[in-house]
């Protein structure tokens, strides 16, 4: 009877799995398959195209190569931008939803308001941003209903760039990185489990960090030139835009926590004196962190998929807003590299996975335990 | 009255009979036309296929347009496609090496040599065309329109008013924009980066002479050579008297700058002129001024629209019929005066177009034409989107060494003049 | 240690007043339980108390100083709630250990308290898992364990054992009077069933729409009720209502119910009533052997309509003089539906009251 079910089971799904295996995996291996050959160039389009086996030619290209510039520019401008926009999305959605969650008078119009911007395509909150950050006009010109001086800044043409880093070094820059998260997050821990703090965080933190201070001139270079990187300030412009599009859907999914959350555990956390910062840390956060898993999943991928928003904002040779999505549509579809516009699908999506297989494991794990 | 009804009815089914008869050939099925034309270009196009369509009533035509992104967007569609093995019957692409050294290296497009030995368009295009929309292999589309991409425009009575004239050459220029940077106005407006490119290439016409910079795209002159080099180092000098917001503008508001005296000039292509007078309702001549943009006098660096024959196509007659359509006199009169473009044609009728077309059709007649490298004609796409990192490159660094270095590797990689 | 002072608490919303004048004094270390039917203010009454509710009139006093502005966390009171109210992604250590966290105690102390608190609720093995992996019982526990670790003057509980099943109930209740015995803290209880009232109270409070109707011992509250809802609503079975006939003064005084005449000793309120209702206990009917301990004339034959044995007694559905009553009697009872049997009221518990106001007439 048991199998039965199972055969039953199996043929039901088997054309969602032949589908999935093909227009999903099939492709994305195609894809991969792609990007290791060399089709390109002059000959790209014929009706029978050669393509050569290249081995990783287009990886390094990208990566260390002398035309990849803009696509290593792109990449830290991918960086830059997802971490802004969770902090931004994340940060002000959270704001948000406390505020409403303390029922103010309004609150559901309030709702409404701010989920709103959801509502509108990337196409259209582009055209409008696009608007709005016009250097005499818009934001810029806020301050004068004050009485003040208009801003001067200029959103999305902006050519300033902070934060600068030579590619070459980014190795040790990466060394470093790893060294603060680890140091950061041993002291995060240091009071609860001072044990485990200092010799699984601290400890290797502090050897890496000052390894790579003392010996980082003998890690490779990344890169045959000085190749200078950072984040460039024209993308405040796209990251305002994407960060008030998103931040009501953040609001959104916090609110529904929220109010999931019982009045008893409230009055609870009142009477064990815990004040309202001390509830929504301590138990309110806590409580929806599977929606934060999820508000940081969607809008990682959002942010790695962005597309059709820089388009309408800074058109597509915009290189101080560059996206790698964009820079892949170009590559592959303007300058006929289909080998290379592969590559940078195939990093695209392996980035896309360091956010998501975690996750997966770990919704994999729970699952299995909760049996 | 009766009878008058039936004598009408019996005429008209005479007429449709015999229409069939006397045309030469019998088309009928379908014709598929690809091209991003819709909005302000979509009346010039449905011109021709209204007139086509009353030579030919038997054939549905099938006018598929994909907007947006001055055509990135279609040429993404057309690709897929190709590779689809599902050509359209005829598509709009910009004549020269977008077409060449997309389609034709490709081994994807007919030869359209005889067409034009039967219709006689070897005489009636200029010969400087013929040989920039073709290859020693053939000659592989059919040209609807010329425009002019070395062209500044200003407002005269603004240059009146500022003392001023329209500067011959970029010295002239560089000597009175600092005056006018003291008044608060741009000296030449710039909008994102496209312009950009475009801009480019008036300057680097304008500094190389139209010969090297034919030789550049022949491969017979490096990029960086001291005359490449050059012609980056003006035109990092001229960027200096551009305005600061330029990405973040379209063409036409930087076109509207010049309009509103913010700026005095702007180099642009003569799609401006369209702008001017239809939307923004400036009389040509009057209104607002051109002339070629400095140190290009007497040469024509040109883009056009053209069509061609796919190989495969499912309805080639058809399409023959609506090439020779496209060159002759009938058919480029009746499209260009709507699109606010010239006619590829030496003898067209110029009383159809206004005085700016007027000017630009005796400039095409007399003027050393060359192709514009913004829009397609001197270099393939390849080029086009690593041209664009290597612009890139240069607004940030300014360094013109270094860009003259990366548009010869770009050169070389995409292999330009081959 | 504390004592708690109600004095004509009122509590409105909006327009509808839920509580009316409340005035209550709890002793130090005594067991108040609030008691009524749903609706009646009691859970308000306590959250109150907690804080969590605002006074919309009146004042509240724990320990002699006014709390009425005193944010609930400052009013040294600990609160156990229906469905416990634990904090899932805590575990149970942490949950034990929040409030004194909160307190900024120190870290040795916090462990000192939590351990010593799960010792007493047998919760030591527990205290590294989370709620959702305990049973309902443990869960009970856990929610005592977090009021207990911060050693409140007051401890308040709101329905603390509706939510388990009935053998673990009678557990736990009997649990809960022994930890306040150790613990002698001031506890309000709330509750809905009498049977936890009866139980664990040292003082009862009745309320009915918004209003103390009664505040008693127990035995108080159960053989002198102030009126006909107090009586009906403390004792189970509920007691038998009927309406009856007092006729006769003094020695003379006969209670007409039905086809029953029996002579009664009329309260002082009732020495011209007519029209009364009666109550009678069911504990206050016997049959058999215990007849011998009652007077003759309390004796009346009966038909019988039903006999439940509930193991150890029996209850008795039975017919007298038109009068359909319940009766609780002790033994085994097999008399089957229409057997004729005698039985007698013990009348010296009987219960008159005013028809009109349902006040227990003395």
């Amino acid at each position: 009877m048991r199998n039965h079910d199972r055969i039953k089971a199996f043929f039901t799904l088997l054309p969602s799995i032949v589908l999935l295996a093909v227009f999903v995996y099939g492709f994305i291996g195609n894809t991969f398959w792609i990007s290791l050959t060399d089709w390109g160039g002059v000959a790209a389009l014929a009706e029978e195209p050669v393509r050569n086996y290249a081995g990783f030619a287009n990886y390094a290209e990208l990566f260390a190569g002398f035309l990849g510039g803009s696509f290593r520019q792109d990449l830290v401008n991918a960086v830059f931008y997802s971490v802004s926009l969770l902090a931004g999305a994340i940060g002000i959605g959270l704001v948000l939803a406390i505020l409403l969650d303390n029922k103010p008078c309004g609150e559901a119009l309030f709702r409404t308001v701010f989920l709103y911007p959801m509502a509108l395509s990337f196409i259209v909150t582009g055209t409008i941003w696009r608007w709005m950050l016009a250097p005499q006009g818009g934001v810029n010109i806020l301050p004068t209903y004050a009485g003040g001086q208009p801003l001067r800044f200029r959103w999305l043409s902006s050519t300033d760039t902070v934060l600068q880093f030579d590619w070459q070094n980014l190795l040790e820059i990466v060394c470093f990185l790893l060294a603060a998260i680890l140091i950061v997050w041993g002291f995060w821990l240091l009071r609860e489990q001072p044990r485990k703090a200092a010799i699984r965080l601290l400890l290797p933190g502090v050897v890496l960090g000052g390894g790579t201070w003392l010996w980082g001139d003998l890690l490779p270079r990344a890169l045959f030139m000085e190749e200078m990187h950072g984040l460039n300030l024209a993308t405040l412009g796209i990251i305002l835009a994407t960060v008030w599009q998103y931040s009501g859907y953040t609001m959104a999914l916090y609110l529904a926590g929220f109010t999931g959350i019982s009045q008893d555990l409230r009055d609870a956390a009142m009477l064990d004196g815990a004040g309202a910062t001390a509830y929504y840390r301590h138990i309110a956060l806590p409580m929806v962190r599977p929606i934060t898993i999820s508000a940081v999943i969607i809008l990682s991928h959002i942010s790695l998929k962005m597309f059709d928003l820089i388009f309408a904002m800074t058109g597509p040779d915009n290189g101080a807003t560059g996206h790698p999505a964009l820079n892949m549509y170009l590559t592959t579809f303007r300058a006929n590299e289909f080998a290379r516009g592969a590559a940078i699908a195939i990093v695209l999506f392996l980035i896309a996975a360091t956010f998501i297989i975690p996750y997966l494991i770990s919704s994999y794990r729970q699952r299995r335990g909760g049996r | 009255m009766r009878k008058l009804i039936t004598l009408c009815y019996a005429c008209a089914a005479l007429l449709l009979l015999s229409a069939p008869l006397v045309s030469a050939k019998e088309l009928s099925g379908k014709l598929e036309i690809f091209s991003w034309w819709a909005g302000d270009e979509g009346p010039a196009l449905q011109a021709l296929i209204d007139q086509y369509k009353a030579a030919h009533p038997q054939v549905e035509v099938v006018n598929a347009t994909v907007t947006g992104g001055s055509g990135v967007n279609a040429k993404a569609v057309l690709k897929t496609r190709m590779l689809g093995g599902e050509p359209p019957d005829s598509f709009q692409v910009h004549a020269g090496q977008e077409l060449i050294g997309t389609w034709v290296k490709a081994d994807r497009m007919e030869d359209l040599t005889f067409l034009f030995k039967e219709q006689g368009w070897m005489d009636a295009f200029p010969a400087g065309l013929v040989k920039q929309i073709g290859t020693d292999k053939g000659i592989w589309s059919v040209p609807v329109n010329i425009h002019r991409s070395n062209v500044v425009w200003y407002v005269p009575e603004n240059l009146k008013k500022w003392g001023i004239t329209a500067p011959a050459s970029w010295d002239e220029f560089f000597a009175v924009a600092p005056k006018l940077k003291e008044q608060g106005v741009v000296p030449l407006a710039l909008a994102e980066n496209w312009t950009v490119n475009h801009l480019w290439e008036s300057v680097a016409l304008a500094s190389l002479g139209a010969d090297n910079w034919d030789a550049v795209w022949a491969g017979k002159l490096a990029f960086d050579s001291p005359e490449g080099v050059k012609a980056w180092e003006l035109f990092g000098k001229v960027l200096e008297y551009t305005n600061q917001d330029a990405s973040s503008l379209s063409w036409q508001q930087a076109t509207d700058m010049v309009v509103d005296g913010r700026a005095a000039f702007n180099v642009m292509g003569d799609w401006a002129a369209g702008y001017m007078a239809t939307t923004k309702k400036f009389a040509p001549g009057t209104g607002f001024g051109w002339a070629a943009s400095p140190g290009t006098g007497g040469q024509f660096m040109f883009l056009a629209d053209s069509f061609g024959l796919p190989k495969g196509a499912p309805n080639r007659d058809n399409v023959i019929a609506w090439l020779s359509l496209l060159g002759s006199r009938e058919g480029s009169d009746a499209f260009n005066p709507l699109k606010g473009s010239i006619s590829a044609r030496t003898d067209s009728d110029l009383s159809k177009y206004n005085d700016y077309g007027k000017s630009a059709a005796a400039d095409f007649g007399k003027d050393r034409i060359v192709g514009s490298l913004a829009h397609g004609v001197t270099a393939n796409e390849g080029f086009m989107n690593d041209f664009a990192s290597v612009m890139e490159m240069f607004l940030k660094s300014r360094n013109a060494a270094a860009a003259a270095k990366a548009a010869q590797q770009i050169a070389v990689k995409n292999g330009i003049g081959k | 240690m504390a004592q708690v002072e109600l004095s004509r608490v009122s509590k409105q919303f909006g327009a509808t007043r839920v509580v009316h004048d409340v005035d209550l004094r709890i002793e130090d270390n005594e067991f108040i339980v609030l008691v009524g039917p749903s609706g009646c203010g009691k859970s308000t009454v306590l959250r109150m108390i907690a804080g969590l509710e605002s006074v919309t009139s009146g004042e509240i006093r724990i320990g002699g100083r006014p709390v009425n502005q005193v944010a609930p966390k400052d009013r040294d009171v600990a609160m156990v709630f229906q469905n416990y109210a634990l904090y899932p992604h805590m575990s149970v250590y942490e949950n034990m250990a929040f409030s004194l966290k909160m307190a900024r105690e120190p870290r040795e102390e916090i462990e000192r308290k939590v351990r010593e608190a799960a010792e007493i609720l047998e919760l030591t093995p527990y205290l590294d898992r989370r709620p959702a992996a305990l049973s309902g019982g443990q869960r009970q526990r856990v929610a005592m364990g977090r009021a207990i670790v911060r050693c409140p003057s007051v401890f308040l509980f709101d329905e603390p054992l509706s939510n388990l099943d009935a053998q673990l109930r009678t557990q736990m209740r009997m649990e809960l009077k022994k930890l306040h015995l150790r613990m002698s803290t001031t506890t309000i209880y709330v509750t809905h069933d009498q049977i936890e009232a009866m139980t664990l109270a040292d003082r009862i409070v009745i309320l009915r729409d918004g209003q103390i109707q009664q505040v008693g011992t127990p035995v108080e509250v159960f053989e002198q009720p102030v009126n006909r809802f107090v009586a009906g609503f403390i004792g189970n079975p509920p007691i038998n209502i009927l309406p009856a006939v007092v006729s006769g003064s003094g020695a003379d005084a006969v209670l007409a119910m039905g086809g029953l005449r029996l002579p009664i000793h009329p309260p002082p309120d009732c020495l011209d009533c007519r029209q009364v209702l009666a109550g009678i206990r069911p504990d206050a009917i016997e049959i058999g052997s215990r007849l011998s301990g009652l007077r003759k004339e309390w004796q009346v034959e009966a038909t019988v309509v039903l006999a439940e044995i509930l193991g150890g007694h029996s209850l008795l559905e039975f017919t007298a003089g038109g009068n359909t009553m319940i009766a609780e009697v002790e033994g085994r009872l097999t008399a089957r539906p229409g057997e004729r049997l005698t039985l007698g009221f013990d009348l010296d518990r009987l219960l008159l009251f005013d028809t009109e106001s349902g006040l227990t007439l003395r």
